[in-house]
């Protein structure tokens, strides 16, 4: 029952208008089992998939994998920078924790050309990071 | 299409709550350490995305599906990500037809209701459920579309 009206809700944020949810989701998505469906809103991540000149369409399955993998990516670096953090003794992640997990996680290469370049001249615009994205292949 | 930098930013909000229930509690995190994690966490979609395009590609496919996705995680040395993502995908797959199952429920109990004018209401509310589902789109004909 709870899942039914919490999966509806999912539908809704996809279309909602541009996807501007400034407004936090009420309650996270779960099915009967307890798993968290998704909490990014599938309409935000369709919009980065399309930003792709490349990409003609995405399944609904695939936009919600990727949002649920992003959340993933998230839960994931926040751990790794936060052992940084411990070492340090202090309770506040900070920027240069990031920068550390950054450069000693094998998986996170990919954030070092990009978001050291990007995130240090405090850029807004993602459509730099799409091109940038050439560098990858 | 021109997107505004502000749309492909992933809301901050739920970007801390998903931070913060992922940390330990007492644990903060700084404006600059939140804002960075979201911006890596847009590029991560961008890259996945990317990635899972040319598996696409090489399928053939106009389309991007889940396994698309899974193989790009794989591709990207994120294995740990794997299982965790094809449960929540058997989990989405089941809620998808339980809810497919209660609109066309919800249809039945309709048409038995009343047979003209409900018909032609109901026959609108499907044409906006068939737009919103992609889903739908893969099994019928791909279409181009502008980007």
């Amino acid at each position: 029952m709870a899942a039914a009206a919490a999966g509806s809700g999912i539908t809704r944020e996809e279309e909602g208008p541009g996807g501007e949810a400034a407004a936090p989701q009420p309650q996270a998505p779960t099915n009967t089992s307890g798993t968290r469906l998704s909490r990014l809103p599938l309409a935000r991540v369709k919009a980065l998939v399309k930003a792709d000149p490349d990409v003609t369409l995405a399944g609904q399955e695939a936009i919600f994998i990727l949002a649920r993998a992003a959340e993933l990516f998230v839960e994931t670096i926040a751990k790794d920078a936060y052992c940084c953090a411990q070492q340090g003794k202090r309770k506040t992640l900070q920027r240069r924790d990031l920068d550390n997990a950054i450069e000693a996680v094998d998986e996170f290469a990919f954030l070092e050309v990009i978001c050291k370049v990007i995130i240090l001249q405090q850029s807004d615009s993602l459509l730099a990071y799409i091109n940038l994205l050439g560098i990858l292949d | 299409m021109a997107e505004r930098p502000e749309d492909l930013n992933l809301p901050n909000a739920v970007i801390t709550r998903i931070i913060k229930e992922a940390l330990p509690d007492g644990v903060n995190i700084s404006k600059e350490a939140r804002s960075a994690i979201s911006r890596a966490a847009s590029v991560f979609v961008l890259y996945a995305t990317s990635c899972a395009n040319n598996f696409a590609m090489k399928g053939k496919r106009k389309t991007l599906n889940a396994s698309d996705v899974l193989s790009a995680m794989e591709e990207m040395e994120f294995q740990r990500f794997i299982t965790p993502l094809k449960e929540a995908l058997e989990a989405y797959r089941r809620e998808q037809k339980g809810k497919k199952e209660a609109s066309e429920q919800k249809k039945k109990d309709k048409d038995k209701k009343t047979d003209s004018e409900e018909q032609d209401k109901s026959r609108d509310d499907d044409n906006d459920e068939d737009e919103e589902r992609l889903e739908e789109e893969e099994q019928n004909e791909e279409e181009e579309v502008d980007n």
